[in-house]
């Protein structure tokens, strides 16, 4: 194609919408909701939102409740920035719609208070600061997993949290320094 | 003294609760929401563009194309200056490369401007595109100095006469990726108007930069512009120059009469800041038998873009760093259809790692221990003037003693290829660092009020590096005052206007206009309380009294004493503002870095397994964050060795690795632990707190020791970067 | 990202019931459809979120371990029953992705991950995998991640599933609703000239779950990539190896990064079985191992590579 030098290309960006009704969700059983309205219990917080189905987490979190603290870095579940706890396991809030996490319960950097936040802060675990709540949230999350047993699993065990600015190995210091 | 001390950072306990708020958490009411709709193709022309579906799409407020698009008061030089680049989209048909903004969607939602921007249908006139440096090498050229003044050319002696009759001549091709900033906070811009006056919420390392050149190009004053950043996520130089999507959402903004947000999605800040351009460079070393260098010739090529002809990977230590009378270094560039290159913290390791390999070739091919090889070579005096001795400013030789003890350099190596741990091959290299340390003027002005804590303000940024916390400890040193009493507030160009953070040059240059308005404030209360009867230091000379510890004193008579805050109870609030420098200097900042390297024996993989860097960065101002930021820089060579590396498609000219799982930055794993020394002398040439820049300097030697240890651990020399398993094979 | 339907299913029943109608996908983990409709490449009518159907249960049986479609990889590769039981499957997992997506992603939507192939994933690009008969710029463009065995002119993918890998080494059974158990062997189909087709499931249908028959040996998953973690392989070995008085009885090869499908070398195998597991023979193994390979441009060195590869696994599982 292009070696014929010029030609003509057409390029649909996207995939043409298919003309069904959309925006709403499907009352397919008893537990499925028929609302367009989402509630999520945030830091123990109750919030509806009137969201769209397409909304992610991530997305909700930021622009619907200004919880501004979970960062979008890549929205693709590849820098570990939005990671939050859902029921206490750490997941990227990027790769989950909101709807899909009705009556669970979501923690954001917002709701805890923590001694990894002290020793992040102790070790310099940080520099500009974007990736830190996700790191922080993750860090929570593995010591929930158990216990690491030495500085290699931890640095196994943190790897979905990029840090452009290199703190890592203060990051595995503060980490450390919490779990024993 | 609070200087040098390790205090934590001030800015941390914003940054550990999520409550520090970067360009894209800014609550703004009546918000819109802007994607960006890029070129497809890397070369052609678009011959329609259908935007009828998009514009009927639920929520969408406006599409913006070059038919509609913005009308901007000026045009970018063809030399962009601090333009990242001289091409605005949106005022015509014609492409340069992929991912080129060709339409903008404005909507009430996210997700109905992203959803919108897909349906916006574009057909393209296509043209094949040039993408390969090493297929057009044969259209190099040396393109003009610019307002940066570039150097692509240099010689002295007679570099080739001098190679030619060599006892011990090496010679390499090497090659450089293109690469990626990928901070983790993608770039965002918010804009919003009220009146003819608008507050621009933004990613950027200079608030000076984007407030002067959106001006420009909107047509409007400064004084009608504030930028706001008080936090940035990382920039790395991505976020240096002011690009077009910045005042194009500026622009939308206006005519919309609604405030607008982008936020560039991670493919996107692929083709919309710059990235460091891709080299081939070739270079010989003549020396004598014992290692002593005769001669450099350096040549290399990169990447430009068709608009712009500029190489910001300056090789300048491959003819300043180690004492040697003939040298000649030619820079050229080739011009392809991808975007404008821009600096990426330490443009000069790029060249760094040529030169720095071709040392490691040298001390291979005379048998000369590596770190023996640069003391033979080492410069005094600067080998592009003789006759001006480095004087204080230069403590590599500390460096190289503090890293070789603190590493266990060897000083047998063993041979390549001859040292194995659980089937992989070990190796050891080493590098020297070498940057230039720049200033820029800056502006700090501090209010002192009747409870004696200080508020100290300036328009300049952190931007991950510590400007918060050495900035306070620098004013509660020079006012005498604990670092509780400092507050610093810096983002925003309501603030006396100061230095970019870019070149590593905001500690000495912020750091410098701090002290001085500090000291300055103090000498002000001073006179006040000597000069007022109801002080106890009332009638004192004023030369001999001081601070320490919030309290005014007499020198002689301690005992004589009171408060800044009695002072200024009486008197009233007492301000201060000092710029800092008069006149721009430059210095050099050197460091060695030590690596070792283990090798899978089977599948070539590469693993760091210990780094240790010592730095001569003048005066430490911060022994924690400086140590972070130098940690920080080697890791960032780290991934030049071994992982980052944007692949494009040489038919379609589109970038393949636009995302983090393509482009591999190095993570948690990939990174061991580091240790730093530092030299902590000042350098009095490099600012007047004796301060210079750490954070790109590190970078420059990390990526060549990383390499000559892979070469010690496999007896191959990887000329050609990242070196992936691939290439060990 | 299109707006969609989203409808709950409780049971498989419903969920297959919903997913049947044409435009329907489902969500579990969501951590690949997610971004396979950011990028425009899928877009669904009607999300069927199947997380509250119960089936993530891992339960023991007679001659087997079955394991639900709904565990996640990390509770998998936690389990005693998989990590005692099938090692193998534990450290293929491990291997895979990062600690908060090994939380999301569920066994089913693991097999079910698409290339990652960049080609494939940019829908400004020709694909014939996402839009047939688009054309294929792998085959003479960057192709350094590409197959060396299965591929056609059509399509060159890999297939990046490590489970896949070892559940391939395992013999395991995809459980489909509806249907009898379908060999993993089975279950993923090679492009030829219709890339666009990558397993037997059929639209509407479900995994329900996988089934692992018990068998011999130690193992050992080896994976090859460009960063220490986080990160796809280049080339993957999973090997399980059965040796009595250092004799083959029983051996499973299978590679990941090399082919659209995990690629299993019966042949290696064949080698293998029966001979004393000398130097030399492990040598000749990875040589057979590599018989047929071929390379485009960029990817000849996974060839050298996997037999390095092969090598090495087989030598750690001894």
């Amino acid at each position: 194609m292009v070696d014929e030098g010029i030609s003509r290309r057409r390029v649909l960006a996207g995939t043409a919408a298919a003309g069904v009704a959309a925006g709403m969700t499907v009352n397919a059983s008893a537990t499925a909701s028929a609302s367009t309205g989402v509630e999520l219990t945030v830091n123990g917080e109750k919030h509806v939102l009137d969201v769209e189905p397409r909304v992610t987490l991530l997305d909700a979190l930021r622009e619907q409740i200004g919880l501004t603290g979970t960062k979008k870095g890549c929205d693709r579940g590849e820098c570990g920035a939005c990671t939050v706890l859902v029921d206490g396991r750490r997941i990227k809030s990027c790769l989950t719609l909101a709807v899909m996490r009705e009556g669970a319960e979501i923690t954001t950097i917002e709701g805890v208070r923590h001694p990894l936040q002290e020793a992040f802060i102790r070790h310099d675990a940080f520099q500009c600061g974007f990736c830190t709540p996700g790191q922080i949230m993750s860090a929570i999350g593995l010591l929930a997993e158990g216990e690491p047993g030495s500085d290699a699993q931890v640095r196994e065990q943190m790897s979905g949290n990029l840090c452009r600015c290199g703190a890592y190995p203060n990051i595995v210091r503060a980490i450390r320094e919490v779990s024993g | 003294m609070i200087i040098g001390k390790p205090l934590d950072r001030v800015d941390g306990p914003a940054k550990v609760t999520g409550a520090a708020k970067y360009a894209a958490d800014q609550h703004i009411p009546g918000l819109t929401h802007a994607v960006l709709v890029t070129s497809a193709i890397a070369r052609g022309k678009i011959i329609r563009i259908d935007t009828g579906q998009a514009a009927r799409s639920p929520g969408v407020l406006s599409v913006i194309t070059h038919h509609n698009g913005p009308r901007f008061a000026y045009q970018p030089p063809k030399h962009p200056w601090i333009y990242g680049q001289t091409h605005v989209p949106l005022q015509n048909d014609v492409i340069y490369h992929s991912g080129q903004i060709v339409a903008v969607v404005i909507a009430d939602t996210l997700e109905r401007a992203r959803y919108a921007a897909t349906l916006i249908q574009i057909d393209y006139a296509v043209e094949t595109p040039e993408i390969s440096v090493e297929a057009n090498l044969d259209k190099a050229f040396i393109p003009e100095r610019g307002p940066f003044n570039l150097r692509y050319e240099y010689r002295r002696g007679d570099a080739h006469g001098a190679l030619a009759t060599a006892p011990v001549r090496v010679s390499g091709r090497y090659r450089t990726s293109m690469q990626h900033h990928n901070p983790m906070e993608p770039t965002a811009t918010t804009a919003v108007w009220d009146g003819d006056h608008l507050t621009l919420y933004e990613t950027t390392q200079a608030l000076a930069f984007t407030r002067q050149k959106t001006a420009e190009m909107l047509g409007v004053d400064q004084k009608q512009v504030r930028v706001v950043s008080p936090y940035l996520g990382g920039g790395f130089g991505a976020k240096g120059y002011v690009w077009p999507h910045t005042f194009i959402t500026a622009a939308i903004a206006r005519s919309l009469g609604r405030p607008v947000k982008l936020v560039l999605t991670r493919a996107q800040s692929y083709t919309m800041h710059g990235h460091r351009a891709e080299t081939v460079q070739e270079l010989s070393v003549g020396a004598t038998r014992d290692g002593t260098i005769t001669a450099f010739v350096h040549s290399a090529v990169s990447q430009t873009s068709m608009l712009n002809e500029v190489s910001w990977e300056e090789m300048d230590a491959t003819t300043q760093l180690y004492a040697c009378p003939n040298a000649e270094l030619t820079r050229r560039v080739v011009r392809l259809n991808l975007g404008t290159p821009t600096p990426m913290r330490a443009p000069l390791s790029v060249g760094g790692y040529a030169l720095e390999s071709i040392m490691d070739e040298l001390s291979h091919a005379t048998g000369v221990n590596p770190l023996e090889l640069r003391l033979r070579n080492y410069s005094t005096h600067n080998p592009e003037n003789p006759s001006q001795p480095w004087g204080t400013g230069k403590f590599l030789r500390d460096c190289y003693e503090l890293g070789a003890k603190l590493f266990d350099w060897p000083h047998r190596l063993p041979r390549p290829r001859s040292t194995r741990r659980d089937g992989g091959w070990i190796g050891v290299g080493m590098a020297t660092a070498f940057h230039p340390t720049y200033v820029s003027a800056a502006t700090v002005s501090i209010r002192m009020d009747a409870d004696g804590k200080a508020l100290v303000r300036s328009a300049t940024q952190d931007i991950g590096t510590g400007t918060y916390t050495i900035v306070t400890q620098t004013v509660a040193d020079a006012l005498g005052v604990p670092a509780k009493s400092v507050r610093f507030e810096l983002g925003d160009t309501n603030f006396a206007p100061s230095a970019p953070s870019i070149g590593s040059r905001t500690a000495a240059s912020v750091g410098t206009a701090a002290h001085h308005a500090g000291s300055a404030l103090k000498d002000k209360v001073i006179a006040i309380a000597v000069a007022d009867h109801r002080s106890p230091l009332y009638g004192i000379p004023a030369a001999q009294v001081t601070a320490a510890d919030g309290q005014l004193f007499h020198r002689l008579d301690p005992r004589r004493r009171e408060t800044y805050a009695d002072v200024l109870r009486r008197h009233g609030p007492v301000d201060s503002e000092a710029v800092w420098p008069a006149a721009p200097g430059i210095s050099r900042s050197y460091g060695a870095v030590f690596a070792e390297v283990t090798v899978d024996d089977a599948t070539g993989e590469v693993r760091v397994t210990r780094l240790v860097g010592a730095f001569d960065i003048g005066r430490v101002l911060n022994a924690k964050t400086a140590r972070s930021q130098a940690i920080g820089g080697m890791i960032w060579g780290l991934g030049t060795a071994l992982t980052e590396h944007t692949i494009v498609d040489e038919h379609l000219g589109r970038i393949l690795t636009a995302n983090l799982s393509g482009y591999l930055v190095p993570v948690e794993a990939d990174v061991p632990d580091v240790d730093i020394a530092f030299v902590d002398k000042a350098d009095p040439a490099a600012s007047d707190i004796g301060a210079k820049g750490v954070g790109e300097l590190a970078s420059n030697g990390a990526t060549a020791a990383i390499a000559n240890a892979v070469c010690h651990a496999t007896g191959r020399r990887v000329r050609d970067l990242p070196i992936t398993p691939d290439k060990l094979l | 990202m299109k707006d969609f339907q989203y409808a709950r299913a409780t049971s498989v029943t419903e969920a297959v019931r919903l997913a049947r109608r044409p435009g329907a996908a489902f969500v579990a983990g969501g951590t690949e459809l997610l971004n396979l409709m950011k990028d425009s490449v899928q877009a669904p009518d009607l999300v069927v979120d199947v997380n509250p159907v119960p089936l993530a249960e891992i339960t023991q049986h007679a001659d087997m371990v079955r394991i639900g479609a709904l565990a996640r990889m990390t509770d998998v590769a936690r389990h005693p029953l998989v990590r005692d039981g099938f090692p193998l499957v534990s450290q293929a997992l491990m291997a895979s992705a990062s600690g908060q997506v090994r939380n999301m992603a569920s066994i089913g939507g693991n097999l079910m991950q698409r290339t990652r192939c960049w080609y494939f994933r940019d829908a400004a690009m020709p694909c014939n995998t996402r839009s047939p008969g688009s054309g294929c710029p792998a085959v003479n463009g960057e192709n350094r991640w590409h197959a060396v065995f299965g591929g056609s002119d059509s399509c060159i993918k890999v297939h990046p599933s490590d489970l896949a890998v070892a559940l391939t080494a395992l013999d395991a059974r995809v459980l489909i609703d509806g249907r009898p158990p379908v060999p993993i062997r089975d279950f993923y189909v090679l492009p030829g000239a219709t890339p666009q087709v990558e397993t037997v499931l059929r639209h509407g249908e479900m995994i329900t779950g996988v089934e692992i028959p018990r068998a011999a040996g130690t193992s050992r998953y080896v994976k090859v990539r460009d960063r220490a973690s986080f990160e796809f392989a280049l080339v993957s070995v999973a090997v399980l190896l059965h040796t009595r008085h250092g004799v083959v009885q029983d051996v499973r090869l299978a590679f990941g990064g090399v082919a659209p499908k995990p690629w299993r070398s019966v042949d290696a195998e064949d080698v293998l079985r029966g001979r004393r597991l000398t130097d030399r023979l492990l040598d000749e193994a990875a040589e057979v191992a590599v018989r047929g390979a071929s390379a485009r441009r960029h990817n000849g060195f996974k060839i050298e590579l996997l037999k390095r590869t092969v090598r090495a696994a087989l030598d750690g599982a001894r």
